[in-house]
């Protein structure tokens, strides 16, 4: 089933992917920006023009059947105003009543992975597929905590779940597990999914900083977030770890986020870094599933190795039963990458 | 250890039994982690069903008389336990339900449940404050169905997650919690039922979900038999059994688990413990993913009564495909329910075990379809037969079970009418005429030694 066609009759305006998008920070404007600069190249790649019948931020949502203006919603978020002020729009209106009574085709969930708090936004996803709409998320946390409930939903509502921005953002990090894991089996995965921590051990071991050192130059430079628990702590790590096992299948498939041993980089001492690079080796944040299980902690890798990759750069190292290694490398975050991903799901929903 | 118990409608069936449920469960809190399911009062699913039917039908009287039944046997109990207050609003929220599908004159599946699901809801109730426990429902303890009402099948991913997440802290916590069994809810929240295996397929499906070490499922009997004590006096206790040996048992008498209950509680490898409200102290029957193993190849030997064998026949079945399936088809669409299939290698005949009472039904079903097509030359009914299924795990792979069984039933001189045998290869239902059977039961029984010692399980 396209998009568009359900509930075609009941839309009094032309047809095409009506979108609420739920979030507005760095990525949900980074994709507003892109659905607007883009939408004729859209348009023909869609057959139907998408529009954003309604924007959530955590303060009020905007809502318009026949199409918010993407600059309109930029300017209310440049002068820090929610876009529920935005005026004829704006709506101070609860984000799951906009999930579940807007005449909409997918709704796009954007808001920031809190793993102490998947609840709104898990909510959300399953309201959406629950009213027969579906669902695109960049937000882990409710994919970490609950993936096959979410996946169960969306089959028996007959409606696509996608989530390929929360591995790797624009990286197709998810699409080449599956497609790897047609006819050959994924015996293990070691994969570098974080690009902060990364920055952080990579600026460890070529300028010789301790992490408090490197940590604040990742801060000044934009890589980390002046609160980096959720990176430096492989949070963020373990949380994709969790999707990128349910969804390549075999050992890891229904497992969820405390099946996981997460060890993080927090206060990694330098002489280990210096210890490791004697011996020829890196240290680096590695995600890993073997039949020891899920674990995420820093670990050594061989300076020759591919998944010695440098800066904010993110790795994954498939392990094939017949064919061997599969190594890809992409950059692994940032607003245009994750608002790329969000627009790769919306045209494989729209055109299946 | 943390115990998921569940209690059905005998063990709740007045004020007294509800205490002596409560003192159980007090009991066993001491010691464990305690949830409680229980079901209806005994008796009670099937008033509200029938309350429902002359409701739809206009029957004001007896809408009126069964509703005051109800009312008074609830209300005898809750004032003996002082939870009068507690069931009072639910039986006003019944009669509610009851005369708006009077005034419409209506029945729909869904307000089917919505009926029926004020027995456990009412159960649940007394039970509970009994205890000074939370009441919950199954919608609010997080079982989520399909929209399959008065037979919902739950969206196991989605329930397990939900129970987890609302009856994981709880329990964690030691907070009692009574949750009503059979009653759940659709994704938009509306009451629906799980059918076949009821409270005990919520007991499950909450064990599973919380890992519990053990279900407790507690009934009136101690447990299950190596055959009905009526029919073998010898009969004993089983101890322990495999879930897929309790599968096999599953249909034979009204104390055994229903398969699809068992479902959960196999796949997710917690055991489950069937035993009797009024031996508390008694260890039951212990059935588990891998149970010790027993010196007897035949571990229990069931019969189903009542049933009538079909027979089609006719040389244009032979090499005909898609015959079959326009046999089962026109059985189907009377819902007939199939109890056996046997049908030669030659193809000439297709031979069928249904129900006596479905017997004359499926005769004509199938004459309608079959002759007339000129698929089928005869049609044959053979009333008055019985089947006898001997079941045991070991039975699969060990030479020579067949042979002994047979031998032993023709020592008798009871003819076998038909065999059939999956290849689980872990039972084999033999048909036998009516008033064979029981001889046939107790002489397999002997053969294998059934009334010998049994293992009993340690608690």
């Amino acid at each position: 089933m396209g998009l568009g066609c359900a509930r075609r009759a009941l839309c009094r305006y032309s047809p095409g992917v009506r979108i609420v998008l739920i979030g507005f920070g760095v990525v949900g404007q980074a994709l507003a920006t892109m659905l607007h600069a883009q939408r004729q190249a859209l348009e023909r790649r869609l057959g139907a023009e998408a529009r954003l019948v309604a924007v959530c931020d955590s303060r009020g949502c905007a809502l318009a059947p026949a199409g918010l203006d993407a600059p309109t919603l930029l300017e209310a978020k440049a002068e820090k105003k929610s876009v529920g002020d935005i005026p004829g729009v704006g709506q101070r209106i609860d984000t799951m009543r906009v999930v579940l009574r807007t005449a909409a085709d997918v709704v796009v969930q954007t808001s920031p992975s809190d793993l102490k708090h998947p609840r709104p936004a898990l909510d959300h996803l399953l309201g959406a597929m629950r009213a027969g709409k579906h669902a695109v998320s960049v937000n882990k946390a409710p994919l970490a905590v609950a993936m096959p409930a979410l996946l169960e939903s969306a089959r028996y509502n007959r409606v696509s779940l996608a989530y390929s921005g929360t591995v790797g953002a624009a990286t197709p990090v998810l699409a080449l597990a599956a497609r790897l894991a047609t006819g050959d089996t994924i015996t293990g995965i070691r994969a570098i999914i974080n690009g902060t921590t990364n920055f952080i051990l990579s600026r460890m071991a070529e300028c010789d900083e301790p992490f408090e050192a490197a940590l604040a130059h990742a801060v000044k430079l934009g890589y980390a977030e002046t609160d980096p628990s959720n990176d430096i702590d492989g949070i963020d790590t373990a949380m994709k770890l969790v999707i990128l096992a349910n969804h390549a299948g075999g050992v890891g498939k229904g497992c969820s986020y405390s099946d996981v041993s997460v060890q993080g980089i927090r206060g990694l001492p330098i002489e280990r870094v210096r210890e490791a690079r004697a011996r020829g080796k890196v240290i680096k944040l590695i995600a890993s599933i073997s039949e020891r299980g899920l674990l995420v902690a820093p670990t050594e890798v061989d300076v020759d190795s591919p998944l010695n990759v440098p800066r904010n750069m993110n790795a994954v190292t498939f392990s094939m039963h017949n064919a061997g290694d599969v190594t890809l490398v992409g950059r692994g975050a940032g607003g245009a990458e994750t608002a790329t991903a969000i627009v790769r799901d919306l045209i494989e929903i729209g055109t299946r | 250890m943390r115990i998921v118990m569940k209690f059905g409608g005998t063990s709740v069936a007045d004020a007294e039994r509800i205490g002596h449920v409560a003192g159980i469960v007090r009991a066993a809190a001491g010691k464990h982690q305690v949830l409680t399911v229980v079901s209806a009062m005994d008796g009670i699913t099937e008033q509200l069903l029938e309350v429902a039917d002359a409701a739809a039908s206009g029957n004001d009287l007896r809408t009126g008389e069964l509703l005051t039944a109800i009312r008074d046997r609830h209300l005898a109990c809750a004032y003996a336990l002082g939870a009068h207050e507690h069931v009072r609003p639910l039986l006003e929220g019944l009669e509610a339900v009851v005369h708006g599908v009077l005034a419409l004159e209506e029945l729909t599946p869904r307000s089917t449940d919505a009926i029926a699901a004020f027995g456990e809801r009412l159960s649940c109730a007394m039970l509970a404050h009994v205890l000074g426990a939370t009441p919950m429902d199954g919608r609010q303890a997080g079982i989520v169905t399909d929209d399959h009402f008065t037979e919902a099948d739950p969206l196991m991913d989605l329930s397990m997650f939900q129970v987890q997440e609302v009856l994981g802290p709880m329990m964690d916590k030691g907070q009692p919690v009574v949750v009503t069994g059979f009653v759940a809810a659709n994704q938009h929240g509306v009451t629906s039922t799980l059918g076949r295996g009821g409270s005990d397929y919520t007991a499950t499906i909450l064990g599973s979900a919380l890992k519990a070490d053990e279900i407790w499922i507690y009934s009136d009997v101690d447990g299950l038999m190596t055959a009905d004590p009526r029919v073998v006096p010898e009969a004993r206790l089983l101890g322990a059994l495999g879930f897929a040996e309790a599968v096999e048992m599953g249909k034979f008498g009204a104390k055994s688990m229903h398969p699809r209950a068992l479902e959960p509680a196999a796949a997710y490898g917690v055991p489950v413990r069937m035993r009797s409200t009024f031996k508390p102290d008694h260890p039951g029957t212990l059935i588990s993913s891998a149970p010790a193993p027993t010196a007897t190849v035949v571990r229990a030997v069931p019969m189903l009564k009542g049933l009538a064998m079909l027979t089609v026949g006719g040389a244009a079945m032979v090499g005909r495909p898609g015959s079959a399936s326009e046999v089962f088809a026109s059985l189907a669409r009377e819902r007939i329910n199939i109890h056996m299939i046997c049908q030669s290698v030659s193809e000439s005949g297709i031979s069928l075990v249904v129900s006596q009472a479905q017997a004359d039904r499926a005769k004509a079903a199938l004459e309608r379809t079959l002759r007339q097509h000129g698929l089928a030359r005869t049609i044959d009914v053979r009333p008055g037969v019985c089947v006898v299924a001997p079941v045991g795990a070991a039975m699969k792979g060990t030479p020579g079970v067949a042979a002994r069984i047979f031998t032993c039933i023709a020592g008798l001189g009871i003819n076998v009418i038909a065999i059939a045998q999956g290849s689980s290869e872990l039972s084999i239902s033999i048909v036998v005429e009516g008033q064979s059977g029981p001889r046939a039961v107790a002489a397999i029984h002997k053969e294998f030694g059934l009334q010998g010692d049994q293992p009993q399980a340690n608690v």
